[in-house]
């Protein structure tokens, strides 16, 4: 996968040497132009974003939070990738056909994501909400980014997203995410092994080599963005006493004492 | 995995600039027709297409519509109203994307003729009118490749409005600009939505190296300058039908 220099989409190499510091205050609440028609000073929610592989456990994450962010009297939104009521189906069924270029799954994502904000998202900022952000557009650059799709045009198309309060980067090996799917699905999904690129024919091999690839996006990205790198092999309830303590501090909740109800409990280990 | 070729310029070219020069690593040649509505370009397209098929030329017409790929989620939106002006512009955009990479590119490289209905020029009028920033569509849709020549066909605005108007029913909604809400009056919505996407055209004849045509020159006097430009910039023997 050798990028050409004379190609505007092809990735450069991901610049990871070089230190990026992540900019402290940030001027705006958005990448750059805003969305066309909003006012920054209306949103008065917070958006935390959990990026992180599939395996890392951001789904369990997300639902703890959720129940603790309630008993704490704060009103949550979800989103997440494919979630939109414009496209998510229409994105579904070119993943079923895998008849689509790599460019145009791109933005279908892309349409999805602002789908999401526009309709969903920004009201409920309006409104006061904690949105818990089940992946972000982080994910969406770094998929397309392996697959040759240059870092400065995606970054160029969500320059109009918002940029969250925290992004958590729940980071686990590709092996123990592997181990992690396959004990949930017995199966390796067809994308999330990169099966497309032609990394290896061995199932194995393609998944661990496509998620290192991802990996390695999502460090220039935490460099560059300023993630909290949350060791996400670590227990359940460890990874989310860190999350608790840090979202306590960014909406001003004095205790983080937390303890699962009845229904969650069986993921608490 | 290959790139996608023959795409604009390279490296961190600032978008505005990038879209001036043609980058020619493929065979194939590319021309447009852009306007507004009622501007006169498809019929001029139209007889341009003929005369080269007749003429047994190398050819492929490709039009500005939606494909099967997006035709549900777009006709979702339109339905039920709720496509905002960036996800409008996104749609649109993977939509071209698609038609670009499997269709635009391939007979390019193939050594096709490729004549456009309506281009990118189209989606930032359009979408600069409905309030997206330029600079973010200019970015957008930097894959497309630069035409070797865009024919922009301009009428004025009276011109080009009455002759929808007279020959349509009814304006579609989003067609219209209803969602922009300049007026609750479905024509005079049109007309205002017409008059911020020409003006926009205007702006782009420099920065885009646009071939003026004036729209309100008799049909068949246009065609034969049309031709005529074509010739000129276009060589148009390496199209030609190969004799034996």
């Amino acid at each position: 996968m050798k990028p050409s220099a004379k190609n505007p989409l092809a990735a450069a190499p991901p610049a990871i040497k070089r230190v990026i510091k992540p900019k402290r205050e940030p001027a705006s609440r958005f990448y750059g132009t805003p969305l066309p028609g909003v006012k920054e000073e209306e949103l008065s929610g917070s958006l935390i974003v959990l990026e992180g592989t599939d395996g890392s456990g951001r789904s369990t994450q997300i639902a703890l939070l959720t129940e603790w962010l309630e008993s704490e009297g704060f009103a949550v939104q979800t989103m997440g990738l494919r979630r939109s009521f414009l496209v998510a189906d229409d994105i579904d069924a070119l993943l079923a056909e895998n008849a689509v270029t790599r460019l145009t799954l791109a933005l279908m994502y892309g349409t999805d994501f602002f789908d999401q904000l526009e309709r969903r998202i920004l009201p409920a900022l309006r409104s006061g909400l904690v949105v818990l952000a089940d992946r972000y557009i982080y994910t969406l650059i770094a998929r397309s980014a392996v697959r040759g799709i240059g870092r400065d045009y995606l970054h160029g198309i969500y320059e109009m997203a918002l940029r969250p309060d925290i992004t958590f980067w729940l980071n686990v090996k590709p092996e123990v995410a592997f181990d992690r799917e396959f004990k949930k699905s017995h199966t390796i999904n067809y994308w999330e092994s990169g099966r497309d690129m032609s990394l290896s024919n061995d199932l194995f091999r393609s998944f661990i080599r496509y998620q290192s690839l991802i990996r390695k996006e999502f460090e220039y990205l935490s460099r560059r963005h300023g993630f909290i790198d949350v060791d996400g092999e670590a227990s359940v309830a460890t990874v989310n006493n860190q999350l608790r303590k840090r979202i306590a501090a960014h909406l001003g909740i004095r205790s983080t004492r937390y303890h699962p109800s009845h229904a969650l409990a069986h993921v608490w280990r | 995995m290959e790139t996608t070729p023959g795409t604009a310029a390279p490296g961190p070219v600032r978008p505005a600039e990038k879209s001036r020069t043609p980058k020619r690593d493929y065979p194939g040649a590319l021309v447009v027709v852009e306007g507004i509505d009622g501007s006169g370009k498809s019929t001029q397209l139209y007889l341009l297409k003929r005369w080269l098929e007749i003429g047994g030329y190398r050819i492929h017409f490709t039009e500005w519509n939606s494909s099967p790929l997006v035709k549900s989620a777009t006709r979702r939106g339109k339905q039920r109203r709720l496509l905002t002006p960036t996800t409008f512009s996104l749609l649109h955009a993977a939509d071209f994307a698609d038609r670009c990479e499997r269709q635009i590119l391939p007979l390019l490289q193939g050594g096709y003729l490729v004549l456009a209905d309506r281009y990118i020029y189209t989606a930032f009028a359009r979408d600069v009118a409905r309030g997206c920033t330029a600079h973010w569509l200019r970015n957008l849709y930097r894959f497309a490749p630069i035409p070797d020549i865009t024919f922009y066909f301009r009428a004025p605005l009276d011109v080009a409005v009455n002759r929808i108007v007279a020959g349509r029913p009814k304006l579609k909604y989003y067609e219209a600009g209803m969602d922009l809400g300049l007026s609750l009056d479905r024509a005079e919505s049109f007309r205002i939505f017409q008059e911020r996407i020409l003006s926009y055209y205007d702006r782009m004849v420099e920065s885009d190296r646009f071939v003026l045509m004036d729209g309100t020159v008799p049909v068949n006097r246009l065609q034969k300058q049309m031709r005529e430009i074509l010739g000129d910039r276009i060589p148009l023997a390496q199209f030609a039908p190969k004799k034996p």
